[in-house]
């Protein structure tokens, strides 16, 4: 939106204000925090691997350029197939689940609806489950049965959701909402279930609700990268519908708005982003909550600066996480993310108080 | 674009609405010309809000025909409906803290470029909009915080932005205080007067009705009963016969124009 | 939207999971397998048929998981990702080119030293590949994490997936490891000593009856009160059936769990307590869990404690393992020395 109508006050709105006046100002920083966590994501790492050879094999895989350094494979591994695609992945996951979370959010208009609202996150563990449960191995190019079921489970059980829950009507979002609890507990309890007599499997299906970016490799990205930055780019194409049903479906269909078409395939576009997310990172939280809100505080609510914003603030701090997680000895991502985000966005909640309200 | 003006906006003819097996609209014809104020009045259930909802296109009539600006109204498309007709919103919770610049701007959806947002045209009519509606001082205030009859008038001016040639409002005033009342009434009749707006607009208010609108449309029972300026559809053997209240209870201003 | 009942399963894993790990003192290789998928002749199969020469190499030997993996010259930079590999390595004389190891491979000494490249939880696959290692020996089942398996073996860095169904597949997977480590001579006369040894023992008790049903104790979860025991067909079953005992299992192949009422119902004569540094119940404690004492073990106070590292870990020390075993169950017979 023009400098014309966004908030000048500081007085009255203090931190939140400012830097709502300034989307640039906060796009520049997520951006740069982006290239930091990238920069960082692949030079750090468990085994020390100089800033100089870093940038040797990475200048050399992909521009051929050789600038008179030499390597081990050991360290053109480590650097290209290891860290690289690990950091990719972590910053197309936040991605993901930050555009679809922003999506959730602003469809349901609900502020505490996340990626895995319609079911999605059960749906994919309980898929997941039954891959490890079946005496079947079954791996096409580092695509096991596992993603393929979790992929298959979010967007059946987010289908499900949608052909039960509808949308119609009034209080259609309450019982889209209601329908996805209870799918949702359903496919919970198999997936107690299937804990319950998974045995030996059960550490399988344990790290795949605890998520991860462990099994991060070009191949797994490349397949996953279309299905979210599409998704992605999908969404922010029809901002402007979820803009419009901000303001309740009836006054969304005044402005022209086909309510039911639109909100079906922003729903779809969402699911399918968790779903390519889940298969290959497991269940990772609060990225896709958290992430829209604090973006909202920053910039405000319009679609055209929430979805690509939170796109970038959601894969630099994925990657961010990841780090972290990585240094700290592999230890899932989510309790990192947990434990710098929840803070932080604590204090903004504070900070702007009287400017927003969950 | 916008459909070409022509003499009458909207025609109903023999209009009959139903929801399962109850009829609320029964074999209703009316027609509104361009720049004309209509308020349309009536007891509850008598078909008010489905009469209105099908002249907006959101409800599909059982027979008869609803035609905007000379075009049958199911096909118009969405968009260009929308550029013709602007309701205004019921008020509605907002999920998010939201400056009243922000909602004011959604009014002009059916204009902007999906992928660009909003061109200088737009801005300039959200500008034009929230200053008619004389809400200017209240654009970076989060609508959350604003009172009822703020509310209100931020609904108006999303409606206003639209940049339609027709207004359609159902119950403008119904949360309103009496001084939010008249300034909601005023804005319509300025609306109408300076740039020409038709304005359709259900009232409960038979009082606001018969002074602000120069021609009051009653209905009772699903059909049309008096349709003309107040002094005739508002008179007192017809309250008592439709409202079933003693006409001293409502003065009316009935030598209103 | 499903976190009340996730979070209840999680806390049911952690617990399950916690059980698991003090069970298994974070070394054995998965005690089971999934009957499906139990296949007690591990083979390994040597491309170049030459059994009594000097292994030649490259080899191909096919592992616990049905992986064909090509070892291209005789390794001398290994990691072992379990402890019970890491056991194997060392017994075979292989010892001295082991780089890395996992850090609950605390057997032999020398083990201990080297640096860690895994926890329980997690390979730290970074460091594996930095360390340049010509094979790696992991773990089944789930024991080394499958993404951290795919992720080397795309790096073209051999790994062979162990885990030992059986006692049988012990003998196999030490087969196994010496044909991939160009060790084929000592490991042939390792298991065969190994099979001796508990062929012996077990001889002594066999015969013995009546045999008492005796409940070894996998864990025990105070605050659930969950009892977890051998599977039905698990290699601990094995191990307590091996050692002359009519044993108690969970009557199911994937579960763990026993039921105090079915318990009651199987009514153990002997409670064997498999203990370990992180996981160490006395008589006294388990004669005061609550409903226990219908038990006729707890009332007669045959309750013993053994330590289960050499029981449940599926190396060179089972042996051992199955004596002391053997010597808690029948107290006053004489076993056959150590050959």
């Amino acid at each position: 939106m023009a400098a014309g109508t966004l908030p000048r006050d500081l007085e009255t709105h203090g931190l939140a204000a400012w830097v709502r006046a300034r989307p640039l100002v906060v796009g520049i920083i997520a951006g740069v925090a982006l290239l930091a966590t990238l920069v960082l994501g692949v030079g750090l790492g468990t085994v020390r691997i100089g800033p100089s050879e870093t940038i040797a094999v990475i200048l050399s895989r992909t521009a051929g350029i050789d600038i008179g350094m030499t390597w081990t494979p050991a360290t053109e591994a480590i650097v290209w197939d290891l860290r690289l695609p690990r950091v990719l992945t972590a910053m197309l996951i936040g991605c993901g689940l930050a555009v679809a979370g922003t999506t959730f959010q602003g469809l349901l208009r609900n502020p505490l609806a996340d990626p895995y609202v319609l079911g999605t996150a059960s749906g994919a563990a309980v898929g997941a489950a039954i891959a490890v449960l079946l005496p079947i191995q079954l791996v096409l190019v580092e695509f096991g049965l596992l993603h393929a079921l979790a992929f298959a489970g979010a967007l059946g059980s987010a289908w499900l959701v949608f052909r039960l829950g509808g949308t119609g009507g009034a209080g259609g979002l309450t019982r889209l909402l209601l329908t996805g609890y209870a799918v949702g507990s359903v496919l919970a309890a198999m997936l107690t279930m299937a804990m319950y007599v998974s045995g030996v499997e059960l550490r399988q299906i344990f790290s795949f609700l605890l998520g991860g970016l462990g099994g991060a490799s070009w191949i797994r990205l490349l397949v996953a990268a279309p299905l979210i930055i599409g998704a992605s780019l999908l969404i922010m194409a029809r901002g402007r519908s979820l803009d419009g049903m901000l303001l309740g479906d009836a006054a969304a269909r005044h402005l022209g708005i086909d309510v039911t078409r639109e909100r079906a395939i922003l729903l779809a576009l969402a699911s399918m982003a968790t779903a390519a997310a889940v298969a290959i990172s497991g269940l990772i939280g609060f990225v896709g909550l958290v992430v829209p809100h604090v973006v909202r505080l920053l910039v405000g609510p319009a679609a055209h600066r929430v979805l690509p914003l939170s796109a970038i603030a959601g894969a630099a701090l994925l990657s961010a996480a990841d780090l972290g997680a990585r240094l700290a000895g592999d230890i899932p991502v989510g309790v990192v993310m947990a434990l710098l985000g929840a803070p932080f966005f604590l204090f903004l909640l504070h900070r702007t108080r009287s400017g927003y309200e969950l | 674009m916008t459909l070409a003006s022509a003499a009458p906006v909207i025609a109903i003819d023999g209009l009959t609405i139903g929801y399962a097996d109850r009829t609320v609209v029964d074999g209703a014809d009316l027609v509104v010309t361009t720049g004309e104020r209509l308020a349309l009045v009536g007891p509850n259930g008598a078909g008010k809000s489905s009469l209105l909802r099908a002249i907006t296109g959101v409800l599909t009539p059982r027979t008869g025909a609803v035609t905007v600006l000379g075009e049958r109204i199911d096909r118009v498309h969405r968009t260009t409906l929308a550029r013709t007709i602007a309701v205004v919103p019921e008020v509605a919770d907002l999920p998010f803290a939201m400056p009243v610049a922000e909602v004011v701007a959604l009014g002009r959806l059916p204009h902007d470029p999906p992928l660009t947002g909003l061109r200088p045209t737009d801005i300039a009519a959200v500008e034009r909009a929230m200053e008619r509606v004389g809400i200017d001082h209240l654009r970076h205030r989060d609508v959350r915080e604003l009172s009822m009859g703020e509310r209100q008038l931020v609904f108006i001016a999303v409606a206003v932005a639209q940049s339609a040639p027709i207004l359609v409002l159902d119950e403008p005033t119904a949360h309103l205080d009496i001084r939010h009342q008249v300034d909601v009434m005023e804005l319509l009749v300025e609306l109408n007067r300076r740039d020409g707006t038709t304005v359709v607009a259900v009232l409960h208010d038979l009082a606001l009705a018969a002074h602000f609108f120069p021609r009051v449309v009653m209905l009772a029972g699903g059909r049309i009963v008096a349709d003309g300026p107040p002094a005739e559809t508002l008179g007192a053997g017809r309250i008592r016969d439709v409202f079933g209240v003693d006409p001293a209870l409502v003065r009316l201003p009935v030598a209103a124009p | 939207m499903l976190l009340p009942d996730r979070r209840r399963g999680v806390v049911l894993a952690l617990l399950v999971l916690a059980a698991l790990v003090s069970g298994c003192t974070s070394g054995a290789a998965s005690p089971s397998a999934p009957s499906a998928t139990a296949s007690p002749s591990a083979s390994a199969d040597i491309s170049t048929p030459s059994p009594t020469a000097a292994p030649a190499f490259p080899v191909t030997v096919t592992d616990d998981e049905g992986t064909a993996v090509e070892v291209a010259s005789e390794p001398d930079a290994i990691i072992s990702l379990t402890p019970a590999t890491t056991e194997i390595l060392f017994a075979l004389g292989a010892g001295d080119r082991v780089v890395a190891t996992d850090d609950g491979s605390d057997f032999p000494e020398e083990a201990v030293a080297l640096p860690d490249v895994a926890t329980f939880s997690s390979v730290d696959v970074e460091k594996v590949v930095a360390l340049e290692p010509d094979l790696v020996l992991a773990g089944g089942l789930g024991f080394t994490p499958a993404d951290a398996i795919t992720r080397l073996r795309d790096l073209d860095v051999p790994v062979i997936v162990v885990y030992a169904p059986s006692v049988d597949g012990v003998y196999a997977d030490i087969e196994l490891i010496g044909a991939a480590t160009g060790t084929a001579e000592a490991a042939a006369t390792l298991a065969a000593d190994m099979q001796a040894e508990i062929d012996a023992i077990s001889g002594a008790v066999s015969s013995r009856s009546p045999k008492p049903r005796v409940l070894y104790e996998v864990g025990y979860d105070s605050t659930t009160g969950a009892i977890f025991a051998p599977a039905e067909e698990s290699f601990v079953a094995e191990m307590v059936t091996l050692a002359g005992a009519d044993t108690i299992t969970t009557g199911d192949p994937n579960t763990y769990e026993i039921s105090l009422e079915s318990l009651i119902s199987e009514d153990p004569e002997l409670i064997i307590l498999g203990t370990n540094p992180f996981y160490a119940p006395t008589p006294d404690s388990v004669a005061a869990r609550p409903g226990w004492d219908a038990l006729t073990a707890v009332r007669n106070g045959d309750i013993r404690p053994v330590r289960d590292i050499e029981i449940t870990r599926p190396g060179p020390r089972l042996p051992l393992g199955l004596r002391n075993l053997a010597s808690a169950i029948w107290p006053d017979v004489t076993l056959p020395a150590a050959g």
